[in-house]
């Protein structure tokens, strides 16, 4: 006889589910850069920004910080992402 | 009343050695074999708890992310639990969804705790947990499986997968369970429960992000300083060779040296305001552990820190085998980053 058994996972729903469509394109755009304030992310995020500037045509670059490495970003942090395009949280250690 | 339908998706398999086998594939597990959650189970655990399956129990405030009755009794039954434990299960996780437990940053942490649970109160024996022998081990299903929610609780609903959420260098064997009760019938102590507000005959749980347990030993002394002293020490190698944050430690300290304390009449706060004095180190000291790069830096090599923020800090935990003289510190994830957290065990 077969058993019928359920699923463990978190079934999503709601708004978290829904994303924006990718950009196509990266040429003229604003991108934001999170530091999460560990060892080694400055150096590491200012050869991301070099390379969005030289190589993809990234009109503006915003740097933002959070002040906590195990705390989430404040709601000011994330207030200046607003009116981006698109944001790289880059995680350093 | 009419019963509320449960909402996951199922699967049929042709028996329970094929549902272990799909769970594993699926990535379900924490790499043991599983129960195979059943309706008939989820419902016994969810009446054991007095809980409707769309209750949201509590919820990781990071991402949003609510954690469902229903979800959290699968995984409680694919942990090994009876319906009994529950009621742990679930104070467990009203505690850790706390925001001073910060139950995203602890569980993604490279730093790798997992939750130290203690449990206190009558609910304990009713359940057969164990509190002396072996206590930090194997031994007791209660102790093993409640652990072991928790866990696939964490991995299936919100997603502390190693390598994606959870992103823990190393990690320690805590993180399959690490779920003791406190050996409140063969202590002289108030427990700890009662100490952080709950009423006497109360049950409850207390929840910490913890790392790793640090085993020390002290069999040549009745004194009790000296024993103290011992502790202090090692919670100071902690803080030179791990992190130096304050915060909540946890001490459990078995029968033979309880005996000890207690014939020279201390109690659980003597040894927490000894603790609080001398477990202390200054940046100099890093020197001796091969990071002297850090000596000059913030307040210089004279800088002093202390482990504990207020000998409240440190929980003590009446628990062990009766002979031996060892004791163990669980040391927090990172200072005060993540705090302590007690919880009543609401039971139907």
């Amino acid at each position: 006889m077969s058993i019928r058994v359920l699923d463990p996972t978190y079934a999503a729903s709601g708004p978290e589910t829904a994303t924006t469509a990718p950009l196509r394109s990266l040429v003229g755009r604003t991108v934001a850069l999170l530091d999460n304030s560990k060892l080694n992310v400055r150096e590491f995020l200012d050869h991301v920004e070099e390379l969005l500037r030289t190589r993809y045509g990234v009109r503006q670059v915003v740097r933002l910080k959070k002040p906590d490495a195990s705390r989430p970003a404040p709601p000011e942090v994330f207030a200046r992402m607003t009116g981006c395009d698109a944001v790289i949280s880059a995680v350093g250690d | 009343m009419m019963t509320q339908p449960l909402q996951s998706a199922t699967y049929e398999l042709p028996d329970a050695l094929e549902a272990n086998e799909f769970y594993q594939r699926q990535g379900w597990t924490d790499g043991l074999p599983i129960v195979p959650p059943t309706e008939e189970q989820v419902r016994a655990c969810l009446d054991a708890a007095g809980l409707s399956p769309g209750e949201v129990i509590g919820i990781e405030t990071v991402r949003q992310r609510p954690l469902v009755a229903e979800k959290v009794a699968i995984n409680a039954v694919m942990a090994g639990c009876l319906p009994a434990y529950m009621p742990v299960v679930v104070a467990v996780l009203r505690a850790m969804c706390e925001p001073e437990f910060n139950l995203h940053g602890s569980t993604a942490s490279t730093g790798g705790s997992a939750p130290f649970i203690v449990v206190n109160g009558p609910i304990r024996t009713t359940i057969g947990m164990n509190a002396t022998h072996n206590v930090l081990g194997n031994g007791s299903r209660a102790n093993a499986t409640i652990g072991r929610a928790i866990r696939l609780v964490l991995l299936n609903v919100l997603g502390c997968i190693p390598g994606q959420l959870d992103r823990a260098t190393l990690g320690h064997p805590g993180k399959f369970t690490f779920c003791i009760a406190e050996d409140e019938e063969d202590s002289p102590w108030v427990p700890l429960a009662q100490e952080r507000g709950i009423p006497a005959g109360v049950s409850a749980v207390t929840v910490l992000a913890g790392e790793s347990p640090r085993q020390l030993m002290n069999e040549w002394t009745q004194d009790p300083e000296e024993l103290a002293a011992t502790v202090a020490a090692e919670i100071r190698h902690n803080m030179l060779t791990y992190s130096v944050w304050p915060g909540n430690y946890a001490l459990i300290v078995p029968k033979q040296l309880r005996d000890i304390f207690a014939a020279a009449g201390w109690q659980k706060q003597d040894i927490r305001e000894y603790v609080y004095r001398y477990a202390r180190v200054r940046r100099r000291e890093w020197a001796t552990v091969g990071k002297k790069n850090i000596v000059d830096r913030g307040g210089g090599p004279e800088q002093e820190f202390a482990a504990l923020r207020t000998p409240d800090d440190l929980l003590v935990i009446a628990a062990g085998g009766p002979a031996g003289g060892f004791a163990a510190i669980v040391p927090p994830w990172l200072g005060s980053r993540s705090r302590a957290v007690t919880k009543a065990i609401v039971t139907v």
